[in-house]
């Protein structure tokens, strides 16, 4: 039983860690039609960054986060405003356009802060453990469960009652109305294009806990967030929640029953959800 | 009259000029290089057919897919596990095997894949990819003792008593096998065929509404061009001498996808430019700037687009256009 308590929590807490991955990426893609293959990339400088503020410079763990965010935010903001905001409806240039992003910001990480792993790090007050069922568990991995319901109720908050979030849902429906009422959508896609890439930041500190900060973050969290994307569909937070805990949980039980399969459990779960709802568990269609 | 047949004479010049040309010089560069100028060519051919390949499906039929290397890495594997469990190194077995293993990959997830359109045919073919990927990851059958992946591929043997193939001799037959493909696959999308296919892209609907089976036709597209990615795959595991799972996986499904994006999108020879320019800059830039190169590559992926959009094929084109005008070669 414990056994079973220790995986499920394990599954949760790095499948909050992938739905603060995929639901940026997610948002973007349904909102704006916007491939952005760079998302993994943003959620490395955010790693970066923060793992500069809390663990270099000793600052709070908190701190570190919003460092983290804000700079992958930044980087975003000025992706968008520069060159994706030309390529509209254009998918082929933007996979080449932030595929190559993928390349430059791992190499410009690799510039700055030099090639080796950094260790996994938390706040001081996570460190440690405390026990269930008569078992030690970090405190770290609870935090980070916490923390991402708290981020994903915001989210959820945002999209579903808010006016940012209809406008943002208009402009998926109709884009052409939506402006056509006067609304301004370029600000609108700015602002999410913004907060998208503020919370894969964000995200590089939090999961730095599991993952690590490392140069090749960029395109392992690309392929996670591909395949919450996947299983959750495209477009929506509930998707991408609901998508990063399955995946999560799977792939926990699925290293814990099959070592030698790591990431086949993974990949299966793609497939079969692909086969039997090709636009995933909450997708909309788009 | 006799102009109008001029006309077409200089024009029909105009498009056979820089294919002969092209092939003139892949013909005897050989001639000129060293043995690693050699394997670089012989490298830059395999990948120009791998990204033509692709072109067929996504600049063609306008299917993005993100699973193109299980094609590829499908005729890789099939030589490199011929050469392992069974210690066949005859091409005449190796290679139509491998063709065979791919064509049936690409049946296989082209059921599954064109069960969707858009974005999501991208997401699935990238998840049946990174399968393939596990599968080669994990199952031991699949790998040579002690490692993932196969080593010990060596040249092909060609069956011909006292001839054994070097660099040099390699690098010709690739070019063959590149040249047989070029003149198939510019059948393929010259022919009736391949005309339905721009028209499945341009306007999906219409085509259907006209009596087209625009499933087949994108099933056959996905297919034929998964039997060449395997020729291309079946070449690169003799050029490598070693496959690993990463050739069935997201890293090299990616590369056809920037060389046919970069060198221009559903264009016939867009893709092979694309091709040159990425093994070119990857090499030099790794050469000169070790460091530096993923930055140099990923900055030429943004001037691209930015500067170049339609592909760098597409602006060379223009400016031979141009050039071909004011030199009087054909009458503008």
């Amino acid at each position: 039983m414990s056994w079973f308590v220790i995986n499920l929590l394990n599954g949760v807490s790095y499948g909050m860690v992938l739905f603060l991955i995929a639901s940026g990426m997610s948002i973007v893609l349904g909102a704006m039609g916007i491939t952005n293959l760079a998302h993994g990339a943003f959620y490395m400088v955010g790693a970066f960054v923060g793992w500069t503020v809390a663990v270099k410079l000793g600052a709070t763990l908190g701190l570190g986060i919003l460092a983290g965010g804000l700079a992958a935010g930044l980087v975003g903001l000025a992706m968008e405003r520069g060159l994706l905001r030309h390529l509209y409806k254009q998918p082929n240039e933007q996979v080449l356009l932030t595929f190559g992003f993928v390349y430059i910001l791992s190499n410009v990480c690799l510039w700055v802060w030099g090639g080796w792993p950094r260790m996994p790090f938390t706040a001081k007050f996570l460190t440690g453990s405390f026990e269930i069922m008569g078992r030690a568990y970090p405190k770290a991995r609870i935090a980070i469960i916490l923390f991402g319901l708290i981020l994903g109720v915001g989210l959820w908050w945002l999209q579903d009652r808010t006016r940012m979030g209809a406008i943002v849902r208009a402009g998926m429906d109709d884009k052409e109305t939506t402006m056509g009422l006067g609304i301004n959508l370029e600000l609108a896609f700015a602002v999410i294009f913004f907060i998208s890439s503020f919370i894969a930041g964000a995200a590089g500190v939090i999961g730095a806990q599991l993952l690590g900060v490392r140069t090749d973050l960029g395109m392992e969290v690309l392929l996670l967030a591909l395949i919450v994307i996947i299983v959750g569909g495209v477009g929506s937070i509930q998707g991408a929640l609901l998508g990063g805990i399955l995946i999560g949980v799977i792939d926990a039980f699925g290293k814990a029953l099959f070592p030698q399969m790591a990431m086949f459990t993974m990949y299966l779960t793609m497939i079969i959800v692909l086969i039997v709802r090709p636009t995933g568990l909450l997708g909309r269609k788009i | 009259m006799v102009v109008a047949n001029r006309r077409t004479d200089k024009n029909s010049i105009m498009t056979t000029v820089p294919y002969l040309a092209g092939a003139l010089i892949l013909a005897i560069i050989p001639l000129f290089l060293s043995r690693y100028g050699q394997g670089l060519m012989t490298r830059f051919l395999i990948f120009a057919l791998f990204a033509m390949s692709y072109n067929v499906v996504f600049g063609y039929a306008g299917l993005l897919s993100l699973g193109h290397a299980a094609f590829f890495g499908a005729g890789g594997y099939a030589v490199a596990l011929l050469k392992l469990h069974y210690n066949v190194d005859l091409f005449w077995i190796t290679a139509p095997f491998g063709l065979l293993l791919a064509t049936f990959v690409a049946a296989l997830f082209g059921i599954v894949a064109l069960r969707v359109t858009g974005i999501y045919f991208l997401l699935v073919t990238f998840a049946l990819g990174q399968m393939l990927y596990s599968l080669a990851w994990n199952v031991k059958w699949l790998s040579s003792k002690g490692m993932q992946g196969i080593t010990g591929i060596n040249l092909p043997d060609l069956g011909i008593p006292g001839f054994s193939l070097d660099t040099t001799s390699f690098y010709y037959m690739v070019l063959i096998c590149f040249i047989i493909s070029c003149i198939l696959l510019y059948r393929l999308v010259r022919s009736p065929f391949g005309l339905a296919l721009v028209g499945i892209r341009e306007d999906e609907s219409r085509m259907e509404a006209v009596g087209y089976n625009v499933w087949l036709y994108k099933y056959t597209a996905l297919v034929i061009s998964g039997a060449f990615a395997g020729i291309a795959g079946v070449l690169f595991a003799y050029y490598n001498f070693f496959v690993s799972p990463n050739h069935l996986g997201i890293a090299t499904s990616f590369l056809p996808m920037v060389m046919a994006i970069m060198g221009g999108l559903g264009t016939f020879l867009g893709p092979v430019i694309g091709a040159a320019v990425f093994i070119f800059v990857e090499t030099f830039a790794s050469i000169f700037l070790p460091q530096r190169w993923p930055l140099i590559l990923g900055g030429l992926f943004v001037l691209t687009i930015m500067f170049a959009r339609e592909g760098i094929g597409v602006y060379l084109w223009k400016i031979w256009e141009k050039v071909s005008h004011r030199y009087g070669i054909v009458e503008g």
